[in-house]
């Protein structure tokens, strides 16, 4: 049985547990004098409070995911092995048309410590990502990267680490960790964790009251493809009927939320995702030569409750090729080109762009 | 004889309780529950009581009591059940069925999420006298979230 087969049937059983809020008492005394309850203290005068980590009307949360994601056709460009300055054009030694580019997606976000005053998750993803390529030209210096994603594709598996913790009933910090294996092995042949991956966020953060939360940070991130240090802005907010609302966390993905009521929802915006592939047959060396996959991928996306706590989504959008740039690591180790480093690149290639479509099902949290 | 020298030694003894309950504690330790408690985000006041022999705990306090759009008390109006979305959320049970199961736990229990209208199993942990951990879970108690309540008193006592 496939993990897939088990995250689905997981999710089925939890579905089950579902319970319909219904009354099998007589309803509540409504002579009682609710003033009574204006005016109380807290027992206990040491007793603190915290913010929380959510606010009202927010995308709800995801424990378990399970998706499928399929890209339309679309024209790949691809470069012979050199060293290319970062401004130049290079050669196209390699043309063919992708039909298909797409696969399963597997996410579990288990939260360890789950309390007031910490909130601590661990994470795992799985991204197979595989491609239908009908080549159109080959030149005789072509490095046969489109052979090895026709044959091969590419994986990411990855952990990640969360916590939130509220300072006060206002202020909270976050902090992320993320060590992705992404390349072109399969799992029954893994590649070295010599070339893990890591990605870390940390973000101050305020929350004035239920519905508006934003927070402030740094984070060394693959989400273009390659390594970079950026800033980190998050914003959600809540309109006070609940009906629209704002989930930023810039620049890795900005939305705009329309609620139609708490069990169906409408995302529009756009994510920026990537990873950094490692090619085993193209490394040689020593070194590591490492596709720098970065998408933007402008998209609408439909959130709804199917059954209980189990939640499908539906995304369509477009696209965009960010990176399928190139690199040759010495060692196999990483080096920050930033916006203004000047390192050549091993391969400069290009992706048209190209409709898509994702559907998940998910299991969602308290 | 010596069956009443037995008694009269052993009577004394027998009265003895090693730990005497404190004046407030209540007959039944399962009672401990029954008052009026907060949950962390401080939006609420949650009202616990005894219907026969399980623990229900209803809104008898919101910091926010009116629709900010409609200006109109607040209802259920995120309830799954048509029917329910005009029953008002101050006096709602949010808690229902819990039975004191062991020292300082009651479960069998669920938990009501008037914001989504999600409702959840849950087990209610007493840390001490005046703190609760409210444990909503799906299915299994790992895929969950514990918030923290705090009882409240009338002031000055």
């Amino acid at each position: 049985m496939h993990a897939h087969h088990i995250l689905l049937l997981l999710m089925l059983v939890f579905a089950s547990t579902l319970h319909a809020q219904q009354d099998t008492l007589p309803a509540p005394n409504d002579e009682e004098d609710y003033s009574q309850y204006d005016d109380l203290d807290f027992a206990d005068q040491k007793a603190r409070g915290f913010c929380s980590q959510k606010i009202f009307g927010q995308s709800p949360m995801r424990f378990i995911s399970v998706m499928w994601d399929a890209q339309g056709p679309y024209d790949l460009r691809l470069s012979p092995i050199g060293e290319w300055p970062v401004d130049a054009d290079a050669p196209v030694a390699e043309e063919g048309r992708a039909t298909y580019t797409g696969g399963l997606r597997l996410m579990a976000n288990i939260p360890v410590v789950s309390r007031n005053n910490i909130i601590w998750q661990l994470g795992a993803t799985y991204w197979d990502t595989r491609y239908s390529i009908s080549p159109t030209s080959t030149m005789q210096d072509a490095a046969g990267l489109m052979p090895i994603l026709a044959g091969r594709g590419l994986r990411t598996t990855g952990l990640n680490t969360t916590i939130f913790k509220p300072l006060n009933e206002t202020h909270f910090l976050i902090f992320q960790g993320i060590a992705d294996l992404s390349g072109d092995y399969f799992l029954d042949d893994m590649q070295s964790l010599q070339y893990l991956r890591y990605g870390v966020a940390l973000v101050w953060g305020k929350r004035p009251h239920d519905r508006l939360q934003w927070g402030v940070g740094l984070s060394r991130t693959y989400r273009a493809g390659a390594i970079n240090y950026l800033p980190v802005v998050q914003y959600n907010y809540t309109s006070a009927d609940r009906r629209w609302g704002l989930e930023f966390l810039l620049p890795a993905r900005a939305h705009y939320r329309r609620t139609f009521n708490p069990r169906s929802l409408l995302l529009a915006g756009y994510e920026l995702e990537g990873q950094s592939y490692r090619i085993a047959e193209l490394s040689t060396n020593g070194n590591s030569l490492e596709v720098r996959r970065g998408e933007l991928r402008l998209r609408l996306e439909h959130q709804r409750q199917l059954v209980g706590f189990v939640w499908l989504s539906m995304q369509a959008g477009y696209r965009y090729d960010w990176s399928f740039d190139a690199d040759e690591l010495p060692g196999g180790r990483d080096f920050f080109r930033g916006i203004f480093g000047s390192q050549p690149f091993a391969m400069l290639n290009n992706l048209g762009g190209a409709l898509y479509g994702q559907v998940g099902v998910h299991l969602v949290s308290p | 004889m010596m069956r009443s020298l037995t008694l009269t030694l052993l009577l004394p003894l027998l009265l003895i309780q090693p730990f005497p309950p404190s004046p407030n504690a209540p007959a039944n330790e399962g009672d401990n529950l029954i008052g009026v408690w907060e949950p962390s985000n401080g939006r609420a006041r949650v009202k616990v009581e005894k219907i026969g022999a399980k623990y229900y705990g209803k809104i008898v306090w919101l910091r926010e009591p009116n629709d900010p759009v409609t200006g109109a008390p607040k209802v259920d109006k995120n309830n799954p059940d048509e029917a329910l979305r005009s029953t008002p959320l101050r006096g709602y049970r949010i808690l229902k069925d819990f039975v004191h199961t062991g020292k300082n736990e009651w479960s069998e229990g669920t938990i009501y999420d008037p914001e989504n209208g999600s409702t959840y199993s849950c087990v209610i942990t007493m840390k001490d006298d005046n703190t609760l951990d409210i444990r909503g879970y799906i299915g299994v108690k790992a895929l969950g979230r514990t918030d923290v309540w705090k009882r409240l008193q009338t002031k000055g006592q």
